[in-house]
């Protein structure tokens, strides 16, 4: 949890410029930060450069088509330009970019729709700027976008960021016919394909994580990848709510006080916070021992912690509304696991919603056999957060020590086990180790959840692998009762002085009919 | 009478084969009942003087995966001794173990095909030997008897058993010999090689008029056999010198009242063979050189006290003196007091002259 904060305080501080209390971060402009510390971003060298363009641009895109609400067709070009130079292009078939948002969605750092408290592939909305930037500092290059919001023909820009102000430079608008609603960005970078396995890898696993969607790979012309869907249903889009008062940390307070400061505490507290009513608000201030009427803007830092202290701690609340949360759900997460690992006995399972520090969270999982997993007696992990696959830093991951710990072998799996576990955490805030999103941290009933649901998915296994075990006793059995049958008969045929011996098979046969019916 | 008992040996590997085919036509599987022959199923026939099969038997089916090996190496076996007997040939165990593996017949050693041969005998209640299948390792047997082989080439001949200063190896010809005549008094069987070259280099054989046999720890069948045709035909007396052990007195319990895995076969025990030696009372009188029993020859000791072969004196006795004694002496021991001592004293004590 402390790492997290750490991480995420200056972030939010420097969104807000106009918050007092936040000078020593005024000095250089978030985009200045981003690029000094482009590694905490995923852009510290150039192969890993290459992928996580890759990976923020078709999250962008993934998230564009579901808020049109459009089965999503991206395609993802990488193109070699020269030894270090590579171009990535991602195209998707969403709703378009209003033209006026264009500059500021992609010419400046940490602009985006991402801070509502609804389940989003990104936390930050810092991705694709990210990459515009890694890219204009590496290459001199402006990002292209070329964008048909509904009810226009298209229009292509090539926008650069003022790194030092953080602003927008649009260095050309032309309008481009393009033939459908969506939009296409081309960002060039400094970068080589020494990644290419990982880029294949992510691609799979996000067909996985979105199984309603079409994922395209080419890659210097050639066509990679062409997977999924794996579902035609869409998942229904996650509602925004508004936190849960045990997820008011001081920062979301000064934040939401910072909106309406003039707000009365009892009112504020309403309007603010999910599972805040009229008579639990009467009963937390006289918890909180504050003034109901106070206008918030009025409460000293300290109050402000206060308040903060007995959101989080006041046991009065309902459990966080999780209609904010979107699960893969069993149809698609079982088909896109089939599919794209071409595994068999897929089983599915899922945890009731519940909630960390007022932040609702599901995880839900499949279990499953097949060769392309390694063979182990701890089966392959795949995590994702919020329908993101997560693939560095499995090491720390608090998911990953959850699979460590379950005794495997009670479920009948021995050390030549060919299985794999898919989990998907999927909660309002994920609680990340790092800016680099790649591992879960330690959070208590994150754990208990998942613990709850592998042991669960453990038992659904060994079912499976029971049955198995009895399907290839019974072939081995047949088999072998065919061969010696044989031999035997073979055998009593010289004996008798018959040259025919005669056919077993019916024998056999009957053995295995009469035991079907048991 | 040999072309008789092949014949009989021939259809009763037929009848086993159309036994087998018919309960496939029926559309059941094959089932073998094999008579028992652990020893909790051995019980003593006063009318033939030697423990038989008692009624418990093994039941092969080839619906259980885990009888289907066996019955497979069983039946082939039966198909291999028909060959045998159509080409009227031999073979030992040996090369039935090895002729297996051209058929496919995975045996995992020559123990498991040894008892696999042992299966069919008590299903056809045939001896081995009848079938042409006959042991690989040979006993030896040196002195004055004449016999005649019956076997294909050596019809009508004759041999002195004592052509040879080595003895004669007892394989598949001397096995089917008649005996015809000695000058011989008794049978004089010994464990040890040692002791055996030793009675014939003293000429002790001459001295007892006995006929010596080796019989290289627990003797082959062959062995067994001829000493009962000695006995039968000859009307000589047999007489066993062995270890002083739970080991060698086995070897003489067995010559008396057979074994429990060939209880199954006539006509290879003699049952009033005598064991001269070395008794635990030997031991004790004669003060041999001694060991101390050791674990495994306590477990035998407990093993054999609970066979039915040693309920009854003076066979529970030996039991109850080598469990005081501890000690145990081999037959070399007498060693001890010179090359002679055993010939000239011993033996003169235990033979009675």
């Amino acid at each position: 949890m402390s790492t997290n904060k750490l991480s995420r305080r200056p972030l939010v501080a420097m969104s807000e410029p106009t918050s007092p209390s936040t000078p020593d971060f005024m000095s250089i402009s978030p985009a200045e930060f981003f690029y000094r510390n482009r590694q905490m971003a995923g852009f510290g060298n150039p192969s890993v450069a290459v992928f996580s363009a890759v990976r923020e641009m078709v999250e962008n895109a993934l998230d564009a088509c579901e808020d049109a609400r459009r089965a999503p067709v991206v395609r993802v070009d990488v193109h070699s330009l020269s030894h270090d130079r590579i171009e990535v292009t991602v195209a998707d078939n969403g709703a378009g970019i209003p033209y006026e948002h264009v500059p500021e969605a992609f010419g400046r750092v940490l602009y985006g729709s991402k801070f509502a408290t609804r389940q989003r592939r990104g936390t930050f909305g810092l991705g694709v700027s990210m990459a515009v930037l890694y890219g204009q500092i590496t290459t001199d290059s402006p990002v292209i976008v070329h964008t048909r919001p509904p009810a226009s023909t298209g229009r292509r820009y090539e926008i650069l960021i003022d790194i030092e102000k953080n602003r927008p430079v649009v260095e050309s608008v032309t309008d481009m016919l393009r033939p459908q609603e969506g939009t296409t960005v081309t960002v060039r970078l400094k970068g080589d394909l020494r990644n290419r396995d990982r880029i294949v890898q992510y691609l799979r696993l996000t067909s996985v994580g979105s199984p309603h969607a079409r994922l395209g790979l080419t890659i210097d012309g050639s066509e990679v990848l062409d997977i999924g869907p794996a579902t035609r249903v869409l998942p229904t889009p996650p509602v925004v709510t508004r936190p849960h008062p045990r997820a008011a940390d001081l920062e979301l307070l000064r934040r939401l006080v910072s909106t309406r400061p003039t707000t009365r505490l009892r009112d504020f507290l309403v309007s603010s916070f999910q599972q805040v009513g009229r008579q639990s608000v009467s009963r937390f201030v006289q918890f909180a021992s504050l003034s109901p009427s106070r206008p918030v803007g009025t409460l000293s830092r300290d109050e402000l912690a206060h308040l903060s202290d007995a959101l989080q701690k006041y046991p009065g609340f309902g459990r966080p509304d999780a209609s904010s949360l979107s699960p893969i759900g069993q149809e698609g997460f079982v088909r896109a696991v089939e599919q794209v690992f071409s595994a068999s006995c897929v089983k599915y399972g899922a945890r009731r919603p519940a909630e960390w520090h007022g932040n609702p969270f599901i995880v839900e999982g499949v279990v499953a056999t097949g060769d392309s997993f390694p063979s182990s007696d701890v089966p392959q992990l795949y995590r994702f957060a919020n329908r993101v696959p997560l693939l560095y830093d499995a090491g720390d991951d608090a998911l990953q020590r959850t699979v460590k710990r379950i005794d495997w072998k009670r479920y009948g799996l021995g050390p030549d086990s060919r299985f794999a576990v898919f989990l998907h955490l999927c909660s309002t805030r994920i609680p990340y180790r790092a800016a680099g999103k790649q591992s879960v941290d330690t959070v208590p009933e994150i754990e208990a959840e998942t613990t709850r649901l592998l042991r669960s998915l453990g038992r659904a296994l060994s079912r499976v692998v029971e049955r198995q075990a009895r399907a290839r006793h019974e072939s081995r059995r047949r088999r072998s009762l065919l061969k010696h049958l044989r031999l035997i008969a073979k055998f009593s045929a010289s004996l008798a002085g018959i040259d025919e011996p005669p056919d077993v098979r019916p024998l056999v046969d009957g053995l295995f009919e009469a035991s079907d019916d048991d | 009478m040999m072309t008789d008992r092949r014949d009989r040996a021939r259809e009763l590997l037929m009848l086993l084969g159309l036994q087998v085919l018919d309960s496939i036509e029926r559309g059941e599987f094959p089932v073998l009942h094999i008579p028992d022959r652990r020893t909790s199923n051995i019980v003593y026939d006063p009318s033939r003087g030697r423990f038989v099969l008692g009624g418990s038997v093994q039941v092969r089916d080839a619906r259980n995966t885990k009888h289907l090996r066996s019955f497979v190496q069983l039946m082939w076996a039966a198909t291999f001794a028909k060959q045998l007997l159509e080409s009227g040939r031999t073979s030992s165990l040996r090369d039935l173990y090895y002729s297996s593996e051209a058929f496919g017949i995975d045996f995992r050693n020559q123990a498991e095909s040894n008892r696999i041969v042992t299966d069919l005998e008590s299903l056809t209640g045939m001896p081995r030997e009848e079938m042409g299948i006959f042991p690989d390792e040979h006993s030896s047997v040196y002195g004055p008897v004449t016999m005649r082989y019956t076997v294909t080439g050596y019809e009508g001949r004759e041999v002195d058993l004592t052509v040879s200063p080595d003895g004669l190896p007892i394989g598949p010809a001397l096995t089917t010999a008649e005996p015809v005549d000695t000058d011989a008094e008794i049978v004089l069987a010994v464990e040890s090689g040692g002791m055996f070259s030793r009675l014939i280099e003293t000429r002790a054989w001459e001295k007892y008029h006995a006929v010596l046999v080796h019989l290289g720890g627990q003797p082959p069948r062959s062995a067994r056999r001829l000493m009962r045709r000695l006995h039968d035909v000859l009307g000589l007396p047999v007489f066993v010198f062995t270890d002083g052990d739970p080991w060698g007195m086995h070897i003489a319990r067995v010559i008396v009242s057979g074994s429990a895995n060939a209880a199954h076969i006539d006509r290879l025990t003699v049952h009033d063979a005598e064991w001269i030696g070395v008794t635990p009372a030997d031991i004790r009188d004669y003060s041999l050189p001694t060991d101390p029993l050791t674990d495994a020859d306590l477990k035998r000791l407990s093993d054999l006290s609970i066979d039915p072969r040693y309920s009854d004196p003076p066979w529970c006795d030996y039991i109850v003196e080598f469990r005081s004694l501890g000690r145990k002496a081999e037959q070399q021991a007498f060693s001890r007091y010179g090359i002679d001592f055993v010939v000239d004293t011993y033996l003169a004590d235990k033979l009675g002259q």
